[in-house]
């Protein structure tokens, strides 16, 4: 890499800022760092080298600067203009924004150009640069993807010696990151090899972060260790929302500047809400305009309030100024969550970041706990990106397409064998490329793709792999107004009729669910944690489920903490459970537990495993008992709705039979008709061209529509990608494998205040693996509720009607005691008098036979044949017909649809 | 009279004196304004043509009755038709006789069949059923006969236990408010005036059937009485009278 032309001088005294050009060392000084920190020292020097480098170390250490001191040395020894030099890519338009305010600084001491570029720059802006590009430009993944489109644009492109790639923690494990890894590959096509900075927040996996932005090329990693940063404690506050608050209010008066970090933005505006009168607090979410949240930035940036209430918007590493203290309400739930966030804290050098995470329950106590010894011990969760998505790979065929008219297949897969990630994705490309033939996304000609009419229209719809929702306006029913609005994906995949869900912080029914408005009602109560429309919940990781598990075996909570009233509580709760019998759950031990609405599975084993088992025995008990299983679960329990004659040791024999090999298989089964399958079927449709963001799905049966990717490749990789991001086969296989191996025990209980008390997430519902069950469900609900006409055939002075679910087994008198009961139609009334006329004609004596065999038949079979004989054209014959195939359950409920088909085939139904 | 279900269609042959296989709205051509609604699918008339095919060969009737919406595109012929269109009615011609009941879509569809085969749009009865697409008033030459009409799309959302739903085409058989028809019938007949919806053959399309009673969009459904309807599953199972379903709104 000979472009780096400052010398490099090997002299092993010189400091590493010594290397810079002395312009940089002079304004380093200016900007009033007196030396560098460790991150800026390692990070330099091999940057220098003309080194690919993966930079991790936690927010406030310096990192843009370490990657960028050595970037302008460069810049400055390149004779000005002629393109784009240097790209620095981030997630996020208002991190953009900041950069930019520290860049420009920078660049205007050193007099370099420099520009941001995303979906805010104004047209004026852009055509500026276009005609006169800035040597550094800042800007997103999606308008990076944009800069391909431009025929000057990709010019300037090829003047690119540096990408920097800011938060590459939050791409990489993305389709955002997928779709970017070919980007950098597609701009490899003008640039040429140029040289790769990823700077990165604390991950488990540096060195798969590095393979993802570099492809087969070398590269360095520069780890600042982040443990000795942060101080971390855990503090019990109980479950009381108003003494949560006023501990939080009397740590506020005790601290500087405090970030609090909620999980979601309903708990940030509650908080918000009852901190409102202290007048130092402010509240920031993504659903907040963004004015209002650059004003509360700003203002805390100004010391004008000390508190800030965020969600994860708050995360990154825009610039606000001191903060002195970082308080989590709740559990965290991921380390690399807890890390990232009390990194923010203590902005300066060397300085360690306090946090204190505010638990406020048993399972958020341990869980807690379990993460605050891991962030310690710097045990952080991987980062793993996706593999051949299809989707992504549809879109970045189609981009290619529209950046060169046509092009060679096989240019494409030089593209893609640059890149980690779809380096070995084989015929995918060819059977990606047939599927969007398929809906005129492109045409290929022999070994050449086209792009097509459609296709630059596509990528202005489509620069994006975030998936762009539609709003569901949420209607109430009983005040007749409109009270929000709701993700077009949580309608489609999370929503049904009779679901109850959170948003406006209250609680509401779907009633109806069409065209395209969701009708609701308030709703009272419901089980536990609702979805709430704030997109998906943190998965806590399989790892600290399992400790958690641990901890409630060897109650050793006091190992891992000294507060407390944490420990009083933690040890209260489990004497409790003690003294009520219950059985505790833990890591070596599942228990089953009935409650009225089914079975409560306490598995210790995160959100992901637990989905993956959960959905495993609820498609097996749906299929054998031809039932819907509704599935709600969290990290610690599942709750399988069931119909109650399905009970705790029914599950434990599901369970205990299951085969570890079978299960990917099962969860494919269980996949396909529910509604988050659908969900992802859609989004990744629209990736392929078959479905535009704006399309109008009133007019067809779009279930229908969707059989028609049935064995395409967009059908696999909503399975690709279902299976392996939001659920855990593999761990999910372990834990049966130690359920058969005897290392987990599984025990029946009675249900405990931790089966009870955990919170669930209402999911999905796994329905029967065919249409069979619903149609049989539907016959036997209507034949239950068909009316009867009961008549005595013995003593002829009894008659009654009922509905068939109210007969009892052997129907008897009650006048004469006789068991010669005639089970007839409602429309047969008219035959009671008959029978007890004292002179019959010849056909009222036709008439008296056919209700004595009918009666017979009821003597012998009872309410089998009542059941029998309420079905549509089932006379005495055909009763006796379906009852002598001597069938039971379904197979007797079969027999009936099968006569009921017959009479429906004859004219006597007809006419 | 007997009737005999395929449930591949769906499609329904009705044995009187003839037999005959009733198929109602084919929507051909249906992808092109699929695109122009945003959804951008390959035409798939090749395969509902062979569909259609495979029927008549396991159906061996003496005659199809296509009810109606053959093509798509309103209110002309669209493209897509204009290359498709005559090689399809040719295909089927070149099996079995057919008779056509123009609907609403047909518009333009004259040209391409045979005198024989255009039937009255109000409809006509052929081996004593009353026949047509369903988009306007009924023929009163119907009055006293069973109709069989297309149209409507009947679907139907299948819920379980849990509340988990299929959707499936449907039969829908109703009894009629003649009177409000406009038809004159003894009361001897006005049993067997009854009105058989068949589902559409385009796998695609479909209103729920409690849609269609909720917001009726053609002469008869305006006039069905939901008390005397019945649902039939495309495979002929009789799933019991529509006031047995549960519907969403009574939760």
């Amino acid at each position: 890499m000979g472009h780096i032309s400052a010398p490099l001088c090997r002299c092993s005294l010189m400091k590493p800022i010594e290397y810079l050009d002395p312009k940089v060392q002079l304004c380093i000084k200016k900007r009033g760092f007196s030396e560098l920190s460790d991150a800026q020292n390692q990070a330099i020097p091999l940057i220098l080298k003309g080194n690919n480098i993966v930079l991790i170390a936690p927010t406030g250490t310096g990192k843009t600067e370490s990657a960028m001191f050595p970037v302008f040395n460069a810049l400055m020894s390149m004779p000005a203009g002629g393109g784009i030099k240097a790209l620095y890519i981030t997630p996020l338009r208002s991190l953009n924004r900041d950069i930019l305010a520290r860049m420009q600084w920078w660049c205007g001491e050193l007099g370099l150009s420099v520009g941001v570029r995303h979906g805010d720059t104004p047209m004026g802006e852009r055509r500026k640069q276009a005609l006169s590009p800035p040597d550094l430009l800042i800007t997103t993944p999606e308008t990076f993807q944009a800069l391909f489109m431009g025929k000057r644009l990709r010019q300037h492109l090829a003047q690119v010696r540096f990408v920097i790639i800011d938060e590459i923690h939050e791409l990489a494990g993305s389709k955002r990151g997928a779709q970017l890894s070919v980007a950098l590959e597609r701009l490899h096509v003008y640039a040429g090899d140029f040289q790769r900075i990823g700077l990165s927040a604390t991950v488990g996996n540096p060195d798969d972060i590095g393979r993802y932005l570099c492809g087969p090329r070398q590269f360095s990693v520069v780890q600042v260790p982040v443990a000795k940063h942060l101080d971390i404690i855990v503090r019990f506050v109980g479950d009381n929302f108003q003494k949560q608050t006023e501990i939080l209010s009397e740590s506020l008066d005790r601290e500087g500047s405090t970030l609090v970090f909620v999980n979601t933005r309903v708990t940030a505006e509650a908080l918000g809400h009852a901190l409102y009168d202290r007048g130092d607090v402010e509240v920031h979410h993504g659903s907040l305009s963004k004015e209002v949240r650059i004003d509360a930035e700003e203002r805390f940036k100004r010391g004008e309030i000390r508190t800030l209430i965020c969600t994860s918007s708050m995360e990154l590493g825009i610039d606000i100024g001191r903060v002195d203290h970082v308080i989590q309400f709740g559990s965290p739930r991921e380390v690399a969550r807890l890390v990232q966030r009390v990194g923010r804290a203590g902005h300066q050098l060397n300085a360690v970041s306090r946090g204190t995470i505010f638990a406020t329950g048993f399972d958020d106590f341990l869980e807690s706990l379990v993460i605050a010894r891991k962030a310690k011990a710097n045990e952080i969760e991987k980062v793993v990106p996706h593999r051949n998505a299809a989707d992504v790979l549809a879109n970045q065929i189609a981009a290619i397409a529209v950046e060169y008219g046509e092009i060679e297949l096989s240019k494409i897969r030089e593209i893609l064998n640059r890149t980690t990630i779809f380096t070995n994705c084989g015929m995918l490309l060819e059977e990606v490329c047939r599927q969007m033939e398929e809906h005129r996304l492109i045409r290929s000609e022999g070994s050449r793709i086209v792009t097509t009419a459609r296709a630059r229209r596509y990528l202005s719809g489509n620069l994006s792999m975030i998936h762009d929702e539609r709003k569901v306006p949420v209607f109430d029913m009983v005040s007749r107004r409109t009270v929000g609005s709701l993700d077009e994906s949580f309608v489609v995949g999370w929503v049904h009729t009779g679901a109850v869900f959170i948003t406006k912080g209250q609680l509401w029914r779907v009633i109806q669910i069409a065209e395209g408005k969701l009708t609701v009602e308030p709703a009272k109560k419901a089980l536990g944690e609702l979805p709430s429309w704030e997109g998906e919940q943190i998965p806590v990781p399989f790892s600290v489920a399992r400790e958690v598990g641990r901890m409630r075996r060897r109650r050793n909570i006091s190992e891992y903490t000294s507060e407390q009233a944490g420990i009083v509580f933690s040890e209260k709760f489990l004497s409790e459970m003690d003294a009520n019998r219950s059985v505790i759950p833990t890591d070596h031990l599942i228990t089953l537990e009935n409650t009225e609405d089914g079975v409560v599975c306490n598995v210790c084993a995160g959100h992901k495993t637990n989905e993956a088992l959960g959905r495993v025995l609820s498609i097996l008990i749906s299929a054998r008992y031809g039932t819907t299983v509704g599935l709600e679960l969290d990290a610690y329990r599942m709750l399988l709705r069931l119909p109650s004659s399905i009970r705790a040791a029914d599950v434990r024999d599901f369970l205990l039979s299951l085969d570890p090999s079978h299960m990917p298989g099962i969860l494919r089964l269980a996949l396909k008709r529910t509604g988050l399958f659908k969900w992802k079927l859609v989004q990744i449709a629209k990736k392929f061209g078959a479905i535009d963001p704006d399309a109008d799905y009133e007019k067809i049966s779009i279930l229908r529509l969707l059989e028609y990717f049935d064995g395409t490749v967009v059908q696999q990789e909503a399975y690709r990608e279902l299976l392996s991001g939001y659920m855990d086969i593999d761990s999910a296989a372990a834990i049966v494998r130690k359920v058969i191996g005897g290392e987990i025990r599984v025990a029946l209980a009675p249900l405990s205040m931790i089966g009870a008390g955990g919170l669930f997430s209402s999911r999905d519902q796994i329905p029967p693996p065919t249409a069979d069950q619903a149609v049989l469900a539907t016959l036997k609900r209507r034949l239950d509720s068909d009316d009867v006409l009961l008549v005595c055939m013995n003593c002829r002075n009894w008659k009654s009607r009922t509905v068939v679910s109210r007969v009892p087994d052997f129907p008897k008198c009650p006048k004469c005691g006789a068991r010669l009961i005639a089970a007839l139609k409602p429309y047969e009334d008219e035959l009671y008098p008959v029978i007890r006329k004292p002179r019959k004609t010849q056909a009222d004596h036709a008439i008296e036979q056919r209700l004595l065999k009918n009666a017979n038949i009821v003597l012998s079979s009872g309410k089998k044949a009542v059941i029998a004989l309420s079905a549509r054209g089932v006379g005495p014959e055909n009763a006796s017909r379906i009852l002598a195939t001597l069938t039971d359950g379904d197979a007797f409920y079969r027999e009936i649809m099968k006569a009921e088909r017959r009479f429906i085939q004859t004219h006597q139904y007809w006419s | 009279m007997n009737l005999e279900f395929f449930s591949d269609g769906p499609a329904l042959v009705i044995e009187g004196e003839h037999r005959l296989l009733i198929v109602a709205d084919l929507h051909f051509g249906i992808e092109a304004d699929l695109a122009a609604h945003g959804l951008h699918f390959k035409s798939r008339s090749t395969d509902r043509l062979e569909r259609l095919l495979k029927i008549i060969d396991a159906a061996d009737p003496d005659m199809l009755v296509l009810l109606g919406d053959i093509k798509h595109s309103i209110p002309s012929l669209s493209r897509q038709e204009y290359y498709e269109l005559p090689k399809i009615l040719e295909t089927i011609r070149s099996r079995i006789p057919i008779k056509v009941f123009p609907g609403n879509h047909d518009i333009g569809i004259e040209r391409y069949l045979l005198d024989s085969e255009l039937q009255a749009k109000d409809g006509s009865i052929l081996d004593g059923i009353g026949y047509l697409h369903g988009h306007m008033y009924p023929s009163p030459k119907l009055a006293g006969h069973l109709m069989v009409l297309g149209h409507h799309h009947p679907l139907l959302l299948l819920k379980d236990e849990v509340g988990c739903a299929i959707q499936t085409p449907v039969y829908l058989r109703a009894g009629l408010d003649l009177n409000g028809l406009g038809m004159s019938v003894s009361q001897k007949n006005s049993l067997s005036c009854r009105a058989l919806l068949i589902p559409a053959f385009n796998e695609i399309s479909g209103y729920d059937i409690f849609q269609i009673f909720k917001k009726p969009f053609s002469p008869v459904s305006r006039f069905m009485k939901k008390e005397e309807s019945e649902i039939i599953l495309a495979d002929g199972t009789y799933l019991g009278p529509f006031m047995s379903l549960q519907s969403d709104e009574t939760d």
